[in-house]
């Protein structure tokens, strides 16, 4: 493990996958991990789980974070879990939030999203899941 | 408003209480409170602070400057209508819906999903997984008549919330109304049309700025010349509420777009009480700083009316009202004890009610959860009856009006309002503003402003950061999609396109082109063409699609 690798902030890309057009979630977050010392990048809207998963190798993020308030969740995430596998690419380590149903939970975890968070996460919870994610990746490498 | 001598009666008055009550007022005056918008509350209000002149300031209902409401008989004339926003993923069930909500008086509202918003059909790539899922989809034609199966649109109001296809659905509303005999100076109507604010706040925008606007203008013209009843424009501060701007905010950036899309129509020579009337306001209503929501309404009529007159040269009353529909607030309401949202509604509604605003549209006790089932839908519009009919709120017109607090708090809003009006022009305008970020960081700023007030629990959320119960996961059950709606949507696509005449769906399209490649203008208004496409069942996909060949689409860049 070398020195650069072990400083380096936590590297985040904050996605607006299909139609939704509601971002206020994805950017009070974004600034909220900012501000707790990460790298975050936002996407900005209406992007094709294709533009994510290209965008999240290129900028060599750790975690890819989606934000799906309108229901697509299931079809846009199998996808995008289909395009890191595709691309080799099943380190980043791939969550996603918003009106997401308790059934609709298992059948998101089952097909390979880390986790799920819903409007009752606080944020706290999520920053601290981010960071133990990132060390627990770290310890694997 | 009062005199002299009276003010000093109340002053000497006010001293003796004072001295009274030394150690209550001090402890008192020391808990200090402020609205959302940093407006620092009195804990007590008095004549001394209502420094108001009544003639300019307050007036009259009916009369100029309608701060106490556009109609003169209050709601002795016409009672808000509840206008609560609905749409099923499947057209038939949409239509059972709207024949129940119109039996107890709330006119359609149009949900419709996203790929029809953003002009996509069912089949589109862009549209998996989406079809259905926050509305109905509205592909072409046949999708506007078997929603409205049954329906006489020749009187009944119909909104829908569309904007970049407005032009679309303006199209089939006039060739479904045309065909079920209805007189077309009669039917009644509004789209949202308000593509500036999705710019900013909402997202939904498909062509750049330019042609966006040239849209909205050639609907604003078409609407004036030929169906003087609709309403062309809702201009919307509802959405940057609920991205989370403050009040001051909702109201300067919705004004602001209102003006932007005044001074484009009045590029083309119209004049201005020929379609000012078309104009309407969407809102929200909160119960949070419920007497700040009051003083909200009020001032936005006041400063509607003073800049129709005084800028725009308005000579026609019905120019200078300003109507305003608001909503309550769906980020408001929560997965968390939400019984507690049909409370909340209910404040909501009578904050609408007590500012005097024409159309309330409540949100639903279980719209955390998914789209709102029949049975909330009808508790929503039973709550705006409890308040329209057992509270004697409609009984009196601005019931809050003369109120020491209101009339204070009215000006002070008004003042921050017409600052920030002031900022944007300075910065160049609305559309520099929504090109160099200002807007959008704004409402940023305010929602994480917000968000960490409710993190520090300085905001109380009841049931979420004060007043928890331990509760089994609810029992609400949102509407649910039909299983495999989204293949019978596609199916039911490809059908249309099996047995409409398409030679002529090919030359409306390709005539439509035409006219958006020719000069913004009222000769090459784009309204006629795209009425002659819906008429041929040409997709709404394929509409915008042609559009988005001439036009090209926006792209969002946000740096945080």
């Amino acid at each position: 493990m070398d020195v650069e690798k072990e400083q380096r902030k936590i590297r985040v890309l904050i996605g607006k996958p299909g139609l939704d057009g509601h971002d206020r979630g994805a950017l009070i977050l974004a600034m909220v991990l900012r501000d707790a010392g990460m790298e975050v990048i936002y996407s900005g809207r209406h992007n094709t789980p294709e533009e994510l998963v290209t965008a999240a190798i290129q900028e060599d993020v750790d975690i890819l974070g989606v934000s799906i308030l309108s229901g697509a969740h299931l079809s846009l995430c199998q996808r995008i879990v289909d395009l890191l596998s595709e691309k080799k690419a099943e380190g980043i380590y791939f969550v996603v939030g918003g009106f997401i149903s308790d059934e609709d939970i298992l059948k998101l975890k089952a097909m390979g999203v880390r986790e799920v968070f819903g409007v009752q996460s606080s944020v706290k919870e999520i920053i601290d899941h981010f960071r133990q994610a990132t060390q627990n990746m770290k310890r694997r490498e | 408003m009062y005199n002299k001598k009276f003010l000093e009666q109340v002053e000497t008055r006010l001293n003796k209480w004072r001295e009274a009550h030394k150690k209550e007022i001090e402890e008192a005056e020391n808990d200090e409170r402020f609205t959302e918008d940093e407006i620092p509350l009195r804990f007590l209000y008095t004549p001394l602070d209502s420094e108001i002149d009544f003639e300019k300031d307050i007036g009259f209902p009916g009369d100029y400057p309608y701060t106490r409401g556009i109609d003169a008989r209050g709601y002795r004339g016409n009672l808000w209508t509840p206008s609560q926003y609905a749409g099923f993923g499947n057209q038939r069930e949409t239509n059972q819906l709207f024949k129940n909500m119109i039996a107890h008086g709330n006119p359609p509202y149009l949900a419709l999903d996203l790929p029809t918003q953003m002009g996509y059909d069912s089949d589109h790539p862009m549209a998996m997984g989406e079809v259905g899922r926050t509305g109905i989809p509205i592909r072409s034609l046949k999708d506007w008549e078997i929603i409205f199966d049954g329906i006489d649109l020749g009187g009944l109001y119909v909104g829908t919330v569309i904007n970049a296809p407005a032009s679309v659905i303006l199209a089939m509303h006039i060739v479904s109304a045309e065909n079920q005999g209805a007189d077309l100076t009669k039917i009644r109507g509004s789209l949202q049309n308000d593509i500036l604010k999705e710019f900013t706040a909402r997202g939904n925008y498909i062509f750049p700025v330019e042609p966006s606007m040239r849209l909205v203008t050639d609907m604003i013209e078409y609407c004036a010349e030929n169906l003087p009843a609709y309403w062309p424009i809702c201009v919307c501060g509802a959405h940057f509420s609920e991205a989370g701007s403050n009040r001051v905010h909702e109201v300067a950036f919705s004004m602001s777009n209102a003006f932007a899309y005044i001074d484009e129509v009045l590029k083309r020579e119209i004049p201005i009480d020929l379609f000012a009337k078309g104009f309407f306001f969407l809102m929200k209503t909160n119960h949070y700083d419920f007497f700040e929501e009051v003083t909200k309404f009020r001032v936005m009529r006041k400063i509607w009316a003073r800049t129709l007159r005084e800028k725009y040269g308005a000579k026609d009353a019905e120019s200078m009202k300003l109507r305003i529909l608001a909503h309550a607030g769906g980020s408001l309401m929560t997965r968390e004890r939400p019984e507690l949202n049909i409370a909340r509604n209910t404040i909501a509604c009578m904050a609408g009610a007590v500012g005097g605003i024409q159309l309330i549209g409540l949100k639903t006790m279980d719209e955390v959860f998914g789209i709102p089932s029949e049975k909330t839908q009808m508790i929503a519009i039973g709550t705006q009856h409890v308040v329209a009919y057992e509270t004697g709120i409609p009984d009196v017109a601005d019931p809050l009006g003369g109120s020491y607090y209101i009339e204070k708090l009215t000006k002070e809003f008004e003042n921050q309002v017409i600052d920030e009006l002031d900022h944007i022009e300075k910065l160049g305008g609305v559309i520099k503003t929504i090109e160099s970020g200002y807007i959008k960081k704004a409402i940023a700023e305010d929602a994480y402003k917000s968000y960490k007030e409710m993190e520090s629990g300085k905001k109380i959320k009841v049931g979420v950061n004060k007043f928890s119960i331990d509760e089994k996961e609810v029992p609400l059950k949102p509407y649910e999609l039909p299983p495999h709606e989204e293949a019978r949507q596609i199916e039911d696509l490809k059908e249309l396109k099996r047995i409409r005449d398409n030679s002529l769906v090919k030359k409306t399209l390709s005539g439509l082109k035409d006219v958006a490649r020719r000069p913004s203008g009222s000769e090459n208004n784009l309204v006629p063409p795209i009425i002659e496409a819906v008429k041929a069942y040409a997709t709404i996909g394929e509409i915008c699609g042609a559009l988005r060949e001439v036009f090209g689409e926006y792209k969002e860049h946000y740096a945080l």
